[in-house]
């Protein structure tokens, strides 16, 4: 599914999205830019698209059902809990429900971002015409991929165990998977670090792709993403 | 009288932090169009002189290193792996370990536009590239989307499109099937010879290269006990290291009449995407005592029924039964290591049992490790502890799947041994590509055709 920007000007616009994101103190102005960035992952292929939302429904739920639980702010107790040694007085406000809500938007929104960033931009595209911190851009498109694969490591070592009759079953089960994950993913890295240098990759004196004007709904993007900012610092 | 093209001159080196030398006194030179194949047991040093090649060793890996290796002139101890790249290529083992992009384009794309070049030459060599090796229709299609063997001609487009004068191929073919290794052995002697580089290739199936290399190497605990052309290092094999040259003799057991049906597969069908079947109407009878061996080009569906027969995949269609205990050993089994412990990952399936855990890993000859971290182990060490933790589970139904890759086959001949030695007891299902090897210790071989039925031999 093509984009009708180039990737470069779609990240500036998610780039937008987050900053947007970040500094807005409107639930209603979080939810928009979230709809609208969940209607551009749905977009997405959905074996693909429904790891990355269940991770952001898990942890946001997380952070909704916490934030009111350690926030010690509002006088409108809807409930009041014990007297913890650390924590304090567990109790809710309605203030701290919808500072809740706010926070929770907010980490969905950058989550959703990140998504999108992730399942709807062409990386290849993106670290080929990036003009600025090139080696970085491709750290984090190489860092992207390593999400899904990951995750087929994670079938591979579930399906390695089942092998052996051991089941893999809860939070405890797949926890054990989670240091030799790390571990394998550091194998990978080195093997891949060890093929992209026999390949050249940090010679100097690699040319710069021409480059090609921007059309008017790409100057248009660019404009949005700027005033989104602006907007986002003053009212949002 | 072709170019020279490397020159390797007592070179010695040793990884850090041990003591034992990968490579010891090492002395050759490359000339431009041969194709030298590089044989060697498990260990015995072959990725390490390829490393050596590249200037990874030591560039990349560190370690002790005297002796000194140029490559075009170049010193690889003074040049970078990097500032090589244009004379020195290599493809990897695991095709999938060196992907760096998405798209097939941008991935051989990659080395061309490192080296500098300008765009316009940069789309040329990718495209010639992709034509060399018969990958051009692949242009446009992601890299995660394709085969093992789509992958592995990939990585040699983006290998040949750094035009190199010195390819160095690091068991180019572990992951394809009979046909397509030597449809890829074909093509890369017939690139050494049209563009006059030198090709060093490593390999653990010696029979297909051996058909088409101009020199052979043989190492032994990272010496270089010979470098003779084709036909003296035929007759140096045939005397010197046979398992290398002759074909695999069947192991000979007494074979009873088969026991009980331990696995019966009835009409299965399977799709890992709708209307994309990989599996329709295949039906299987495996019986105790029996070794079945499952044959078959890539992608028509060998591990999808190996799968299928021990549980771990659900049957679309059809139906499959199973009696007693199944254990899978799957294709990489070395990189799916659990514990801190050889003893504790042996130990996982069989409920903790230590005792049963060591007697396993001395059966396979890893008596000793028992309480090293499986990651230290080597990797021809690490397939075997995965060996070790599914024969261990003592079960009813063993399907192993690609054991012998990257075997070398004197492990092959054992491993042979072994299952043969456990077969009465047992019903074995063994996915290969290694017809030899399978021909050798099944006592049917079953071929899959891509979405046809199945077809016992």
């Amino acid at each position: 599914m093509e984009l009708v920007v180039r990737p470069l000007v779609a990240l500036a616009l998610l780039g937008a999205c987050v900053v947007a994101a970040l500094v807005a103190t409107h639930s209603l102005s979080l939810a928009l830019l979230a709809a609208v960035l969940l209607a551009l992952l749905l977009r997405a292929p959905w074996r693909r698209a429904r790891l990355y939302l269940l991770g952001i429904v898990v942890s946001s739920f997380g952070l909704f059902l916490i934030w009111p639980l350690t926030a010690h702010v509002g006088s409108h107790p809807l409930w009041n809990g014990p007297i913890l040694p650390v924590l304090g007085s567990i109790d809710v406000t309605s203030e701290e429900l919808a500072a809740g809500a706010v926070q929770t938007l907010r980490l969905a929104t950058v989550a959703l971002a990140f998504a999108v960033w992730a399942l709807r931009l062409d990386h290849d595209r993106i670290v080929r015409e990036a003009r600025l911190a090139r080696r970085s851009v491709l750290t984090v498109a190489l860092a992207t991929r390593l999400i899904p694969t990951l995750e087929r490591d994670a079938a591979g070592f579930v399906e390695a165990l089942r092998g052996r009759g051991v089941a893999v079953e809860g939070v405890r089960g797949r926890s054990r998977l989670l240091a030799p994950l790390v571990a394998s993913s550091l194998e990978r890295a080195l093997t891949l670090a060890e093929s992209m240098e026999a390949r050249g990759y940090g010679r100097s004196g690699r040319p710069l792709r021409a480059r090609s004007r921007l059309n008017w709904r790409e100057r248009a993007a660019l404009a949005f993403s700027l005033l989104l900012v602006v907007i986002s610092l003053l009212w949002l | 009288m072709s170019a020279l093209i490397a020159r390797v001159e007592k070179l010695a080196f040793a990884y850090p932090e041990t003591s034992v030398a990968a490579l010891t006194d090492i002395s050759l030179e490359l000339e431009g169009g041969e194709v030298v194949l590089v044989l060697g047991r498990s260990g015995s040093g072959k990725s390490t002189l390829l490393r050596a090649l590249a200037g990874l060793v030591p560039h990349f890996h560190g370690g002790r290193f005297s002796g000194s290796v140029s490559v075009a002139g170049y010193d690889t101890r003074s040049t970078a792996p990097a500032a090589l790249a244009g004379t020195v290529a290599t493809l990897f083992q695991d095709p999938e370990d060196q992907i760096v992009f998405e798209r097939v384009a941008s991935e051989v794309a990659f080395g061309p536009e490192n080296l500098g070049l300008q765009p316009g030459e940069v789309m040329k060599r990718v495209e010639s590239s992709l034509a060399a090796v018969g990958a051009e229709h692949l242009l446009e299609r992601t890299t995660r989307d394709l085969s093992g063997g789509e992958l592995q001609r990939v990585c040699l487009a983006s290998a040949l499109a750094l035009e190199p004068e010195l390819l160095l191929l690091d068991e180019p073919t572990s992951q394809l099937d009979p046909e397509g290794a030597e449809a890829f052995l074909e093509l890369v002697g017939r690139l050494a010879r049209e563009r006059g580089m030198a090709v060093v290739l490593s390999e653990q199936r010696p029979a297909l290269p051996l058909e088409i290399c101009d020199r052979v190497l043989f190492l032994e605990r990272g010496r270089l006990l010979l470098d003779a052309s084709h036909a003296q290092a035929v007759r140096w094999l045939e005397e010197s290291a046979p398992d290398f040259v002759e074909p695999f003799e069947p192991v000979t057991r007494q074979v009873g009449d088969p026991g009980e049906v331990t696995c019966r597969i009835e009409g299965v069908g399977y799709a890992y995407r709708p209307a994309t079947p990989v599996l329709e109407n295949v039906s299987l009878e495996i019986r105790r005592g029996e070794i079945v061996a499952l044959a078959g080009p890539n992608g028509s569906g060998k591990t999808t029924l190996a799968k299928l027969a021990c549980g771990l995949l659900e049957a679309q269609e059809g139906r499959v039964e199973r009696w007693g205990r199944a254990s899978y050993l799957s294709q990489y089994p070395g990189r799916y290591v659990v514990c801190e412990r050889a003893e504790d990952e042996v130990a996982l399936g069989i409920g903790g049992d230590l005792s049963r855990a060591r007697r396993w890993l001395d059966e396979l000859g890893l008596g000793g490790s028992e309480r090293r971290h499986p990651r230290d182990l080597s990797s021809g060490e690490r397939e075997r502890l995965g060996l070790a933790t599914v024969l261990a589970t003592e079960p009813d139904l063993l399907v192993l799947d690609e054991p012998t890759r990257g075997v070398d086959p004197g492990r092959k001949r054992e491993l042979g041994e072994l299952l043969q030695a456990g077969a009465s007891g047992r019903a074995t299902l063994l996915v290969s590509h290694d017809l030899a090897f399978a021909r050798s210790i099944a006592d049917r071989v079953v071929s899959l055709a891509k979405q046809e039925a199945l077809v016992g031999a």
